[in-house]
């Protein structure tokens, strides 16, 4: 089982945490076309390589944070905190 | 018993020990140390069960936790490997796959229709005609392998324990343990996994030596604090080193589950012996060289009388010379590494006779014994991602590169002398010290809560481990005939080449569509032969065809091991004693026991609309809300409007999700001036508070909003009823009840039958006069018992869910959940006044406004059967009058006591909503009955006189 | 030998307890102090820095010390003696007690005493003080109220191999 950095309470096993999916944006609801609500609603990049996906501490801290992670090898980058941007390359625990 | 050796042979048992048990009902001995197959050849029973597919007869083969022949039924538990389950005193044995026993087993004519019988045969077979597939089922049904289930067996005992090891071992050989050794001693904690019932590995049944050493080893694990599990294997390695371990040595406990997450995982799983490919090859005296030197030396018991050793390696010399010590005559020894080579065995159904060598030659024999090599069993490595290549020179499969905190060694990466094993062992188990005290340093530093970490994280060791040889072994997979390739799946060698020749010709393929490697030992015995075979068939090498997936568990694992203790939380509120104690009907809903009904809800419901009821809604969602930006909060999660809601005042509100369908709904009162109680339906209590937190962190971390459940905290005790008001009066000082001061959709706190802090919420989901009061639970006992006390002369008597639910329908009053799904949009509901689109943003909004527009929903209405008697099933269709074309369904529906017949909800298309509409119901009788939209939700009281009075 | 006491047990033995929520920089959170994921005994109210920016306060005190707060700068605070009810596992077998049913790592030098954490046991969501009483290994847990009778089962069957 996956160990996910929460970036406050530390390692953290992923069944303690929600995994929240891919990141993406929140269109203008004011604005937007149909086309565009349901591609926030259904679409998904689902890239092979990095993807900034979202994780809810629902056990611990009850933070949401981002993370990066690539999708063929594993590997995770830093936490990214609500409304900041992805980071760099952090030392993993293996 | 007639094949038992005398002493000093037979290590592991205490001769001065003695055991009955019963065989197919014969009355047999054993020794404590036995294992169930030992016991059975040591009284001369050489023949175990009979075959998955063909019924042959079949005997120990490798005589340890491998044994693919050896599957029986111990009292009631079925598919016990008896070769490696211990003897126990009483214990009744049998075999299983065999009617009408083992001697005569009718279905071995199987073996006559063999050819009828090959690989995939049920794919092409039992076909048509159609209709007699319940007679082929039932046919099928007794050949199907496998023991007896008794349903009346009691429960037994089975629980789960989490670890976090520094450095988990797999594999108590001389390897593993002195990896083991050398981890503890460099201070990590340890904890070792061994499958056999004491630690020894290979050295058990070697030289008196390789005993001594064995028990010394083990003894200064023991010593150094070492935790070891025998009778345990590691059953799977995840992500970050998560390790599951099967461990059945547990007192008290059948098997106990551990999830652990180590920092290194050692693996030394050794190697497993190979059995040989050629006709005869699974005929009863057929076995492995490590099967002879196991049961001689370990056991004490005699195999046979007379052996032709087919010998490849050192394995192979060492079984001469413990048939030697038996005092068994070996009739000749062929030598691989001479050129020499057999070709087949034959013999009676029940014991081989008689080896063909591939010189023409044959010899006379009732045991003939393989040495021709070794399997790796690198599952575990393969789990951490490691692809094994194959070393031709070496004949077998070596690890490729694991990742950094897996480690191999022993059998697994090479050959070598006792000594020079260990010596690998310990630069293993030191290196994975280190690592580990790495990864510790690390995780206590990252860890908010930890301990401050002691000086700089150390530096992480690299491997400099001299590795061990690798020896040349010959290649010998299958002779020049066809036999037995996966010994518990019945699948030969004919059968691969023929699947090979039909198309399933890649290595995932043939596995699947022949079922070779999937039996109990998951391919440990049966991979590289089928690999081999395989490559026969397409003339490529082994590591051009490669290996299938290893996936967990390792080795077989029981179901009640993977359930523990079946923890299910369940939650009552404070009041639930009383409900016990006065007749209460439980039922679950949700997490959440409540009270059905206490005998008879339809009383309830006319004892609740004539004088006063009572009931317990704790479950109901409660968040506190708190902050000056609340109401921004409440605009955008609801549809309708919050900004204006006056201190004291209490309004209605529908959530949608963001593709517009319901979510929830309830009652939200604002205490205060920053200060609100929002309430949910009780199943979406935490979803609700997800919901919230998710949009208050992610879109808006700039609004100062705090959100607190207090679902538990405040008792919800809804008093509704002509007298509640009366009732409530007489509990309450300080709260103004009369209806100017405190109108309908109204909220006051205040003291009630002494205790402070209570809400009272004036709401309506029974359609009577009611208020809802939220008592701190501490003291909720206390107010229930004075609202029965006081209320006695009123009329007063607890109502449940079911009569709760009757007088909401009655009202029309939807359910989240019950009268809307997954795809109901919020104008289903009905309530577009609601429904602000004039409003900046809310969940959900733009698909709520594209459905408006285009109208092409279907809504909700009340109907009632125009036979008052009949009760439509909920979710029963609504069809197109003479047609099969559904147009809806019913939602909700009851036998109503107050109207004296049946009412319902329904969702319906558009076409059909207008009050007078005659909708055509099809009930799962079959038969259709007719009923009538109304014009309102409500079947009673449309007007809410009773509510707002 | 594991001691599993319910504090909640009878309405005399109720802890109070209080939830306080502030953001850092605000008063509350400079009065409350404490690194997160720690906690402090400051009289006769344990105080617990539960989440970044929540405290507990626990114990007699605890109604006083929350009233007492400035809450400008947005801060607030919730009785929750109600809400959350209070279990205490005391014995040298405490960890061992709580590694049947709960994932985190207990041992020393990750939860040493005074530290507090969010973990799941036998299912439930619990806030966990390591809260050592005079030298012997104790842990506090926090729970809604409503699972107590479950928990306490799954507690006692976990604890009845030592």
């Amino acid at each position: 089982m996956l160990l996910v950095p929460c970036p406050y309470c530390g390692p953290m096993n992923a069944a303690d945490l929600s995994y929240n999916g891919e990141s993406h944006r929140r269109p203008d609801p004011k604005t937007c076309t149909p086309e565009e609500w349901r591609s926030y609603l259904y679409l998904r990049e689902n890239p092979s390589g990095w993807l900034l996906e979202n994780w809810y501490c629902s056990s611990g801290c009850r933070r949401h944070f981002k993370i990066e992670r690539h999708t063929l090898t594993g590997e995770l980058r830093a936490p990214v905190l609500p409304g900041r941007k992805p980071g760099a390359t952090q030392g993993d625990m293996k | 018993m007639s094949h038992r050796l005398p002493a000093p042979l037979g290590e592991v048992i205490d001769r001065s020990s003695a055991i009955s048990f019963t065989w197919n009902g014969k009355k047999l001995q054993g020794f404590e140390g036995d294992t169930i197959a030992s016991a059975l050849l040591a009284n001369g029973e050489h023949i175990l069960g009979r075959s998955m597919k063909y019924h042959r007869s079949r005997g120990v083969l490798t005589a340890d936790f491998w044994d693919p022949n050896t599957t029986v039924q111990v009292d009631d538990e079925p598919n016990v490997c008896a070769s490696h389950r211990r003897l126990a005193d009483g214990m009744a044995v049998s075999a299983q796959n065999v009617w009408p026993s083992l001697k005569f087993d009718v279905k071995a004519a199987n073996g006559l229709v063999g050819r009828f019988l090959t690989a995939g045969f049920y794919y092409k077979t039992f076909m048509k005609p159609a209709k007699l597939w319940p007679a082929y089922e039932h046919v099928l049904a007794k050949f199907a392998p496998g023991g007896s289930v008794d349903l009346d067996t009691p429960h037994g005992r089975y629980d789960k324990r989490y670890a976090h090891p520094d450095v988990v071992v797999a594999g108590g050989g001389p390897s593993g343990m002195a990896a083991a050794l050398a981890a503890a001693e460099a201070g990590s904690s340890v904890v070792l996994v061994e499958h056999e019932h004491q630690l020894g590995g290979h050295l058990l049944w070697g030289s008196d030596d390789d005993r001594a050493a064995a028990n010394e080893l083990a003894a200064a694990c023991a010593a150094a604090g070492v935790e070891i599990l025998t009778n345990s294997t590691v059953a799977g390695r995840y992500e970050d080193n998560w390790i599951s371990i099967s461990q059945r040595s547990h007192p008290g406990v059948i098997e106990r589950l551990i999830k652990a997450r180590a920092k290194t995982l050692v693996v030394a799983a050794g190697t497993i012996e190979r059995p040989y490919v050629f006709q005869g090859n699974d005929l009863p005296g057929v076995m492995t060289s490590g099967a002879v030197q196991r049961l001689i030396r370990m056991y004490g018991v005699k195999p046979g009388t007379r052996a032709v050793v087919f010998t490849a390696n050192e394995s192979g010399d060492s079984a001469v010379e413990a048939l030697q010590s038996a005092g068994i005559s070996i009739a000749r020894v062929v030598d691989a590494r001479s050129g020499e080579g057999i070709t087949s065995a034959s013999g009676s159904k029940s014991r081989v006779k008689r080896v063909t060598l591939s010189d023409g030659t044959t010899v006379e024999c009732d045991l003939l014994v393989t040495a021709v090599g070794w399997t790796t069993p690198t599952s575990l490595l393969n789990m951490a991602g490691d692809r094994p290549g194959d070393d031709a020179d070496a004949a077998r499969f070596f690890p490729a590169g694991p990742p950094d905190n897996v480690l191999a060694t022993g059998g697994m990466v090479g050959d070598g002398s006792r000594d020079e094993l260990i010596a690998h062992g310990r630069s293993t188990g030191k290196l994975a010290a280190g690592r580990a005290a790495v990864v510790r340093h690390r995780l206590q530093a990252a860890t908010a809560r930890a301990a401050a970490v002691d000086g700089p994280e150390p530096d992480y060791p690299a491997d400099e481990r001299a590795p061990l040889e690798r020896a040349r072994h010959p290649e010998l997979y299958r002779s020049t005939t066809h036999g037995i390739v996966d010994y518990s799946e019945d699948v030969s060698s004919k059968d691969l080449f023929s699947a090979a020749g039909e198309g399933f010709d890649s290595v995932e393929l043939i596995k699947r569509f022949t079922t070779a490697t999937m039996g109990p030992s998951q391919g440990k015995l049966e991979t590289v032969n089928t690999v081999a075979v395989l490559a026969e068939a397409r003339n490529e090498s082994i590591a051009e065809v490669g290996t299938t997936v290893w996936r967990p568990p390792y080795a077989p694992i029981s179901l009640g091991a993977l359930a523990g203790r079946i923890n299910e939380p369940t939650r009552v509120s404070v009041l639930q004693p009383w409900h016990e104690a006065n007749g209460a009907t439980p039922i679950l809903a949700g997490q959440w026991v409540r009270p059905e009904h206490y005998g008879d809800p339809a009383a309830e419901v006319r004892n609740t609309r004539t004088n006063v009821g009572i009931i317990d809604v704790t479950p109901l969602g409660k968040l506190d809300l708190q902050g000056p930006d609340v109401p921004k909060l409440l605009n955008l999660l609801y549809t309708n409007k919050w900004t204006a809601l006056p201190i004291g005042g209490v309004r209605y509100g529908l959530m949608c999700a963001e593709d517009g369908v319901v979510l929830d709904d309830g009652v939200t009162a604002r205490l205060g001036e920053e200060h609100y109680l929002m309430t949910t339906t009780s199943s979406g209590a935490a979803k609700i508070w997800n919901w919230i937190e998710m949009w208050l962190q992610t879109e808006h971390p700039d609004w100062q909003v705090h959100v607190t459940p207090v679902t538990t905290g405040l008792t919800s005790i809804n008093i509704a009823g002509p007298n509640s008001r009366e009732l409530l009066g007489r509990l309450t000082a300080d709260i103004d009840l009369d209806p100017a001061a405190f109108p309908y959709m109204n909220v006051r706190r205040g003291t009630i039958a002494g205790v402070q802090n209570c809400i009272t919420w004036r709401i309506g989901f029974t359609g009577e006069l009611s208020y809802e009061i939220h008592v701190p639970s501490g003291h909720a006992v206390h107010v229930w018992e004075q609202l029965l006390e006081q209320g006695a002369d009123l009329g007063v008597e607890a109502f449940g869910l079911e009569a709760q639910r009757i007088m909401r329908l009655e009202k029309g009053h939807f359910i989240v959940g019950q009268d809307t799904d997954g795809l109901s949009k919020a104008p289903v509901t009905g309530l577009n006044p609601l429904l602000k689109l004039d409003k900046d943003d809310w969940a959900g909004m733009p698909e709520v406004a594209w459905t408006m527009e285009s109208g092409d929903h279907p809504v909700i209405v009340a109907c009632q059967p125009d036979n008052g008697s009949v009760v439509p099933e909920e979710a029963a269709q609504i069809l197109r009058s003479g047609t099969t074309e559904i147009v809806g369904r019913v939602t909700s529906s009851r036998m109503s006591p107050t109207l004296n017949r049946s009412i319902c909800l329904a969702q319906v298309t558009k076409e059909f909503a207008a009050p007078g509409t005659s909708l055509e119901v099809l009930l799962v009788s079959g038969e259709r009955i007719t009923a009538t939209v109304q014009e309102h939700h409500a079947h009673f009281d449309p007007e809410g006189a009773r509510l707002r009075g | 030998m594991v001691e599993i006491t319910h504090l909640d047990a009878s309405p005399d033995t109720r802890v109070p307890k209080a939830s306080v929520r502030a953001a850092d920089g605000t008063a509350a959170a400079a009065t409350l102090g404490l690194n997160f994921a720690s906690s402090e005994q400051r009289g006769d109210t344990l105080v617990v820095r539960i989440r970044p920016d929540e405290w507990y306060l626990l114990g007699d005190g605890a109604p006083a010390m929350a009233d007492g707060l400035d809450l400008s700068g947005f801060a607030s605070t919730v009785d929750i003696s109600h809400s959350r009810t209070a279990v205490r596992l005391t014995g040298d077998r405490a960890a061992d007690t709580l590694a049947k049913l709960g994932s985190a790592d207990f041992s020393d030098h990750m939860t040493p005493n005074g530290a507090a954490l969010g973990n799941g046991i036998a299912g439930v969501t619990c806030d966990i003080v390591r809260d050592d009483q005079r030298g012997v290994r104790s842990y506090l847990l926090l729970l809604d109220g409503s699972f107590i009778t479950y928990f306490l089962g799954a507690l006692h069957d976990a604890a009845s191999e030592f």
